[in-house]
């Protein structure tokens, strides 16, 4: 497993980009270091909305200011002074997506399964990923993904930034 | 009043008072107006309102106007029609506010998947003329499941010997049911004591009532979970039992007097859940599943399965000690 091999889960929140400040300002110096930020489409359920239209428009208006984030995150990550040429976006459509084109999606149930395939198959060495601050209350309800990457992790070392 | 409605009333139902027909409704956009005396026509079917279904909470009546209790013209049989209402609203689950929405098509896709499966209500969709959706339900003829064990007269100690084996043997064909939706990736969405039925003529324990969604994306079955174990902590105590409520139990003080902060639900502050602190007899394999449920849990359960997997001994235990 690669160290400096580091798997940036984001999702356009402010707790994930204090992880990409941190990532920036730990990361800038590391000879050999890579980053790939990913982030993991979580679209609306059709189910919210009362019409097609009504979804599709919002699905889009979201899945554009994702991209839009994204590559503010990567311009972040430059500006703190990792190569351009070590950083990769990865925008992992929902399957569940209106406009569903991707050949490679998400599952569209778990954000966790699907950082922690990535970081499985590719063999990342590091994970970093934001920690929003749920209470325990709320991570009962509704989960939290900081705490279930921390708990399901095997052989890799993870970074959580609140 | 329509003369088609009332020829209807005349064929199917002469013994309806012909004074009280209204109109015959192909378009159920204007819900609210759709009243007694009115005919929906949906799916080649013709059905005479009598009212809208009420929601009861806290002894009020709100009355569901998108919800009508029915008589089915051509068959004689009673049924509730679900009109198309979406609706977004926040609701209280303990402290937290939580988005809920109102959706008529994930009703229907539920509807769809249990067809003929009676752990959970009847039903079908059908579309108006103006392609809106009526959900064309069966009535489930039952008592809630609240009710039903508020019903039975025995104190608690006596309940848990003799009820609570068989009612905790059910519940578990209950949870399995929710776990065939989850399953399919749907998840109930509003479980409560009451939307539990327990039908009259079988015994069957029924699931009604799937409309209601959430956002929730890393835990999806979360607040199904919360609300399968509000209903056994419910079936336990045989009833909800509160900080406030606590007194009237007239149970010894050097019971009460050890509840913490720790024993009471992670989600509603004052009800508690550590039943074995307040009845000594409840085994502790069994309050330890209730406290999974705790402010102090250290784990939550994430499936059905999970719950089951904990709960199936402790049921089987409460089953032996019933037997001796």
């Amino acid at each position: 497993m690669q160290t400096q091999k580091i798997l940036l889960a984001f999702d356009s929140s402010e707790s994930s980009y204090n992880a990409v400040a941190y990532a920036g300002s730990m990361l800038a110096h590391v000879p050999d270091v890579h980053v790939t930020l990913v982030f993991v489409e979580r679209l609306p359920d059709r189910d919210f909305f009362p019409d097609e239209a009504s979804w599709r428009a919002e699905c889009d208006s979201r899945t554009q200011a994702h991209h839009r984030h994204l590559s503010a995150a990567r311009t972040r990550l430059t500006e703190y002074g990792i190569p351009a040429a070590a950083i990769d976006e990865r925008y992992l459509a929902s399957c569940k997506s209106p406009f569903g084109q991707a050949t490679v999606c998400s599952t569209g149930e778990s954000v966790v399964e699907d950082i922690l395939r990535i970081q499985r198959e590719e063999g990342y060495g590091t994970v970093i990923v934001g920690k929003r601050g749920v209470s325990r209350t709320e991570a009962f309800l509704f989960g939290s993904v900081s705490n279930r990457i921390i708990q399901e992790t095997q052989g890799c070392t993870v970074w959580v930034v609140g | 009043m329509s003369s088609e409605v009332r020829e209807l009333i005349r064929t199917h139902l002469p013994e309806f008072p012909l004074r009280h027909c209204r109109h015959l409704v192909t378009d159920t956009t204007q819900f609210m107006s759709i009243d007694y005396g009115d005919v929906i026509r949906v799916a080649n079917r013709h059905y005479l309102v009598y009212k809208n279904e009420m929601e009861r909470r806290f002894g009020l009546e709100d009355p569901k106007y998108w919800v009508k209790r029915c008589h089915e013209l051509e068959t004689g049989e009673r049924k509730i029609l679900k009109l198309e209402f979406f609706e977004t609203f926040p609701i209280q689950v303990g402290r937290l506010n939580v988005e809920c929405f109102r959706s008529p098509d994930k009703e229907s896709r539920i509807l769809d998947l249990v067809r003929g499966d009676m752990r959970f209500m009847q039903g079908f969709t059908a579309r108006d003329a103006v392609d809106r959706n009526v959900r064309v339900l069966d009535i489930v003829s039952g008592r809630r499941l609240d009710i039903t064990v508020d019903r039975l007269d025995a104190d608690h100690a006596t309940y848990f010997r003799t009820h609570l084996p068989g009612l905790l043997r059910t519940y578990l064909g209950a949870i399995r049911a929710i776990g065939t939706l989850h399953e399919h990736g749907e998840r109930h969405g509003d479980i409560r004591r009451d939307h539990l039925y327990v039908e009259f003529e079988t015994g069957q324990w029924r699931w009604i009532d799937f409309d209601y969604t959430f956002k929730s994306y890393e835990h999806p079955f979360g607040l199904d979970l919360f609300g399968l174990g509000n209903i056994l902590v419910f079936l336990v105590g045989k009833a909800n039992i509160t900080v406030q409520s606590l007194e009237s139990l007239g149970l010894p003080e050097e019971r009460t007097e050890k509840l913490t902060s720790d024993d009471l639900s992670i989600v509603i502050p004052n009800r508690i859940v550590n039943l074995r602190k307040l009845y000594p007899y409840i085994p502790e394999q069994l309050n330890r599943v209730l406290m999974h449920f705790a402010a102090g849990a250290p784990v939550f359960y994430n499936t059905t399965t999970e719950l089951m997997e904990d709960l199936t001994p402790c049921v089987e235990e409460l089953e032996r000690l019933a037997s001796r």
